[in-house]
């Protein structure tokens, strides 16, 4: 963290050459880069996944079952990670099961992402009886216990991909719109916004060249976090037995799969739980590098913390009175 | 209310003291069952829940022994026939009910005038559809009346516990158990635990262990680390995998069955030519070892039960001939053909594993496979349509009666349950045995019926399933072939 | 005061007349329990009986009628699968949840204290980077999993606590740890910010200008005034829990409480039953966004209640 003070002066992303600026705070913060680097690596594994198993993730093979991982013994290099309870490669599952997770994080944030952010700029904009009625469905739906919603509507409707996202989204859009709300409120009340609306813009225009921009921000960071929900979701509803179902592949559902066997097959469940802990540890270091570089406030008290910590350490070594922080 | 309050406290109690490392005293067993009961009524519900528990409070008038064979239980003797739709049943003398009420003809004629009456909507009426209803003789006889000639009414009083006769019309009776068996009920904690210790008037041999708990746990693998931990002495339900794994355990040949039930009515599976390469290219062996750890057994070439009344030692084991059944398929014009196969996934041991193992064998012998998992519900829909046959189901049937009946009337007889087929003289065969008490008229009825089944392909009978159990290294006990968890047949040793 | 908690009784009300429609909308559509709940052999008469028993084969709309009727009489019919009346059901095990929420909450809450305050003392330290850390290691764990593993090492492995179940605290630790890992984090985390910001703000270097010793600032000013926040953040953690959360650690643990009998009445197709949980839970979610918007207002006068 004290390295980061270094780049406290640099522009922040967003303005030309940030790219560039980007990958150089970037390299600065050693949680954030590895978050980021695992993060493409998991893109990767999405996109070109069926290319780099080694096996076909749903292949069966009756010889080659509860295979240990390659390092243990009775386990070989064939099957890094081993094989599971119908001899399938749980190495070329974890890759698989990237997809899945991606597809349905993605997904679920933004179709909730879009919707919410809909309703919250109509809130925000239109005000008045209209801000009030959508701000109120918000606020019913929010006090709606969530999960067992989820589990009733899927375990009626069928469980699925496609059932999973769609209930996720219905689920989780009031937040984009309490966010998007509050900030086109805040910025109408700005300057320029309410020049722009006294010189005859039109509201399309408004929100496009000077609402938008200002909610680029905030948004990435909510949906990324709200993308680390999702997987974990997702995870949780395929565990249960009410998310993706077989043949296709996920990490929750392998870890539901594993857990039977867990006292002759640790790896079944290690190696897809490990996934999943990854993945959202990985976005979890990198939107909070994020949050505090593209926030300008935060930027700030990130010098000013940076710098108390240099002084108090310098009063330290310069004075060996006693320190002046106990707690 | 108030004294459950107080057993549940002191159940509480129990289980605060209770140590949980696997220092149990020696004279109590924990049993794991996968879900609980949702009423000790035993007339109630077809529920394993409450059958697990009520096994060991209830006793019934015939019974079975560990390898199947029907004894008399609360019965003196076998049962006489008096008439074509009379059977007459002697009483065991000095048997009380624990909460004092003796045991007599009166006990049995409200026991069965009990659970079929229509207004009671007893879930088991399936085992007792022919019963009309019983009369006093004297105090310790008793006719049972049936509605046709009813061959397998000894059976059918296997599976009929008997209530006290005063006391099972009080609402407590549903919460309160009284029954004549080796234990009777000492607490039941609702979510977390029934408790059972010895009924001290218990007119049999006294057994060895003194309180029994029953958990309900629905995950397989939190059972299993229930056995691991040694909190748990028994679980139901082992996986194949585990045995090696867990501190004892055994296996019997139990009452299930997997079968695939084909359509004679559709495009392919019409073709006898092509039901049977369906039958032939299947490696019944193979999967029995490979997917249940030789924990099944290839079907004898019927879906009726091996133990049961009505198997047929005469038909062979369809063999395992992938090339005959190529050349069928061939003969046919099937290839390249497709079969929908009808399932579901979670409902029985490994059964969407063997769908589609079976597919690929199928798919082997030159057809084209197409596999519907279905949600249970619409499983169900699927496998009960009877205007619509799929052109392969797959079901796993559950014989507890032990007689060919069952699966005849199931899956066998023109418009049965989920028969597929349209053979209307095997379905009168199906009728008259289900009224003849000729015993080897009977058997010689069922002989013909899987001769013609089997010769016919109407079926592609799999695997009999084993029931495999998880034992703690202190419990020693030989599974039953009715899957009953009989504690009194149990023992623990230190 | 009055006015406002009456609207929010009102809206309450909304929330759970909106809960009802869906919950009985979704369970009506598809779901069929007759099919479901009887064995496979039962005949077609069977069946029938069945559903005119529970009323399943009258008209959607009569049914409705019945149900909206029942509901102002908190009588939700027979669970099908237990056969006793489902708010029976409910109210046994409701209790067991709460008392899971209360131990996993309580103990998040336990540790998120201290644990915050430590780190927000020095910001970028050694202590700050290693709770942050562990803060956004908690957030990444399944609780599926991790109660899954703790269940492998400390109960079957190390054999210190029993595997699952309910009973004395023994049987508490491994399910509430589970349930906390996510919630300690997040209250954690909000904790250090709050205090960070709390201890930057011009009050604290006057105050400290005056003479004020550090460990009286923290504790009399810092956290004292993260206070707001940290309700409403663990006020949020609790309605989420009793909103469904418990479900999986309930699961793992064979814990009898709502949320797996949620699942059992999912599993055996129960539809008066799950009506009767979900409509119980949005009650309780209501009472509890009451309960803390009246805390608010005592704890912090400031706060405009609207």
């Amino acid at each position: 963290m004290a390295a980061s003070t270094t780049t406290s002066s640099t522009p922040s992303p967003g303005q030309p050459g940030a790219l560039r600026n980007f990958f150089t705070e970037l390299r600065y913060d050693k949680a954030g880069l590895f978050g980021f680097s695992v993060i493409v690596l998991l893109i990767l594994m999405a996109i070109f996944g069926p290319l780099i198993t080694p096996y076909d993730p749903a292949a069966q093979s009756v010889v080659a079952r509860l295979k240990p991982p390659a390092w243990l013994p009775g386990g070989s290099w064939a099957h890094i990670f081993g094989t599971d309870h119908l001899g399938r490669d749980v190495f070329s599952r974890v890759i698989a099961g990237a997809r899945i997770s991606l597809i349905a994080g993605v997904s679920v944030v933004l179709l909730a992402g879009a919707f919410g952010v809909l309703v919250g700029l109509v809130a925000g904009f239109r005000g008045g009886r209209t801000d009030s009625v959508l701000m109120r469905i918000v606020d019913i739906q929010v006090a709606f216990p969530g999960l067992l919603m989820i589990l009733l509507i899927v375990s009626v409707v069928g469980p699925g991909l496609v059932t999973m996202i769609v209930v996720l989204a219905i689920t989780n859009w009031m937040i984009y719109a309490r966010v998007v709300r509050g900030i086109v409120l805040s910025l109408r009340q700005t300057p320029y916004v309410e020049a722009a609306e006294m010189i005859g813009c039109k509201p399309g225009r408004v929100i496009f060249r000077h609402i938008l921009p200002n909610l680029t921000s905030p948004l990435l960071t909510l949906g990324i976090l709200e993308f680390t929900n999702v997987v974990l979701a997702e995870a949780a509803m395929s565990f249960l037995g009410l998310g993706v179902q077989p043949p296709a592949t996920s990490w929750g559902l392998d870890v539901a799969n594993g857990k039977d066997y867990i006292f002759v097959a640790w790896w079944l469940i290690t190696f897809p739980g490990m996934a999943i802990s990854i993945t959202v540890l990985s976005i979890n270091l990198f939107a909070n590098w994020m949050r505090v570089t593209t926030d300008p406030q935060e930027r700030e008290k990130r010098f000013a913390r940076a710098k108390a910590a240099e002084r108090r350490r310098g009063k330290r070594h310069d004075a060996p009175a006693p320190a002046p922080v106990e707690a | 209310m108030k004294i459950r309050r107080v057993l549940s406290r002191v159940a509480l109690l129990a289980a605060v003291s209770l140590p949980f490392a696997g220092v149990a005293h020696a004279s109590q067993v924990t049993i794991a069952v996968g879900s609980e009961a949702s009423t000790l009524d035993p007339q109630k519900r077809d529920d394993g829940g409450e059958r697990a528990i009520n096994d060991n409070i209830y006793e019934t008038l015939m019974m079975r022994t560990p390898q199947g064979e029907l004894v008399p239980g609360l019965a003196a003797a076998p049962p006489t026939q008096i008439d074509a739709t009379t059977w007459e049943f002697k009483l065991r003398p000095g048997v009380k009910f624990t909460n004092g009420e003796p045991f007599n003809a009166d006990a049995v004629v409200v026991s069965v005038d009990r659970i079929i009456d229509p207004a009671f909507a007893s879930e088991q009426m399936s085992y007792f559809g022919t019963l009309t209803g019983a009369e006093k003789v004297d105090d310790l006889t008793v006719r049972i009346k049936t509605s046709g000639p009813d061959p397998i009414l000894p059976s059918r009083m296997y599976w009929m516990k008997m209530v006290p006769a005063k006391y099972s019309s009080d609402p407590k009776f549903a919460t309160e158990p009284a029954g004549t068996g080796p234990y009777k009920l000492a607490s039941w904690t609702r979510g977390q635990e029934v408790v059972l210790d010895q009924n001290p008037d218990y007119w049999g041999d006294k057994p060895t262990i003194d309180e029994v708990h029953f958990r309900f746990i629905g995950e397989p693998g939190t059972r299993m680390s229930g056995l691991m931990a040694g909190e748990l002495d028994v679980i139901t339900n082992l996986l194949p995998e585990f045995v090696s794994s867990v501190p004892k355990s055994a296996a019997v040949q139990g009452v299930e069955t997997a079968v695939i039930i084909l359509s004679t009515e559709n495009e392919a599976t019409k073709d006898e030519r092509v039901r049977k390469a369906l039958n032939l290219a299947i490696d019944r062996k193979a999967l029995a070892d490979s997917l249940y750890g030789g924990y099944a057994t290839p079907t004898k070439g019927q879906l009726v039960n091996p133990r049961a009344f009505g198997f047929n030692e005469a038909i062979e084991p369809y063999p395992y001939d992938p090339a005959q059944a190529k050349a069928l398929i061939k003969e046919a014009g099937a290839e390249g053909k497709t079969i929908t196969i009808v399932g579901e996934a979670g409902r029985w041991l490994k059964d969407r594993e063997l769908i589609e193992a079976v597919g690929s064998y199928w798919k082997d012998a030159g057809l084209n496979v197409e596999f519907k998992i279905e949600e249970f519900g619409e499983y169900l829909n699927q496998l009960f349509d009877k205007n619509h046959r799929p052109d392969a189901v797959f079901v796993v049937n559950s014989n507890e009666l032990l007689d060919a009946d069952r699966e005849t009337s199931f899956a066998y007889q023109a418009g049965g349950t989920a028969s597929s087929n349209k053979d209307e003289e095997m379905a009168e065969w199906v009728k008259q045995a289900r009224v003849e008490t000729d015993v080897a008229k009977r058997k010689e009825l069922y002989a013909k019926i899987t001769q013609k089944a089997h010769d016919n392909n109407y079926l592609v009978p799999l695997l009999n399933m084993q029931d495999i159990y998880g034992f703690s290294q202190r419990l020693d006990w030989a599974p039953r072939v009715d899957a009953k968890l009989m504690v009194k047949e149990m023992k623990v040793s230190e | 005061m009055g006015a406002f908690i009456l609207r929010r009784i009102f809206q309450g009300f909304l929330v759970v007349l909106g809960v009802t429609i869906v919950v009985f909308v979704a369970t009506r559509l598809v779901g069929d329990p007759a099919k479901v709940m009887l064995p496979l052999s039962a005949t077609d008469e069977q069946r029938a009986a069945f559903e005119h028993k529970f009323g399943l084969d009258r008209p959607i709309a009569d049914q409705f009628v019945t149900f909206v009727g029942d509901l102002a009489t908190f009588d939700f019919g027979e669970s099908m699968w237990q056969r006793r009346p489902a708010m029976d059901v409910v109210a046994g095990r409701l209790p067991n949840t709460l008392k899971l929420i209360a131990a996993g909450l309580g103990l998040a809450i336990i540790l998120a204290l201290p644990l915050g305050a430590i780190a927000a003392i020095r910001p970028g330290g050694i202590a700050d980077r290693i709770t942050v850390f562990g803060g956004l290691f908690g957030l990444s764990l399944p609780q599926f999993w991790l109660g899954l593993l703790l269940i492998m090492l400390v109960a079957v492995k190390w054999r210190l606590l029993p595997t699952s179940g309910y009973g004395g605290w023994q049987y508490f630790i491994l399910p509430a740890i589970t349930l906390a890992v996510p919630a300690t984090a997040r209250l954690m985390m909000l904790v250090r910010s709050s205090v960070i910001d709390e201890l930057n703000q011009q009050y604290v270097r006057t105050a400290r200008a005056k003479g004020l010793r550090f460990s009286q600032v923290l504790f009399g000013h810092a956290l004292r005034n993260a206070m707001v926040p940290f309700i409403t953040l663990a006020g949020w953690e609790f309605i989420s829990a009793l909103a469904g959360y418990t479900v999986v650690v309930e699961t793992v643990f064979a814990w009898p409480g709502l949320g797996l009998t949620a699942m059992q009445a999912i599993r055996h197709s129960d539809l008066f039953l799950l009506q009767a949980i979900v409509f119980t839970v949005a009650i309780g979610i209501v009472l509890v966004n009451i309960t803390l918007d009246v805390i608010y207002k005592l704890i912090d006068p400031r706060i405009k209640l609207a």
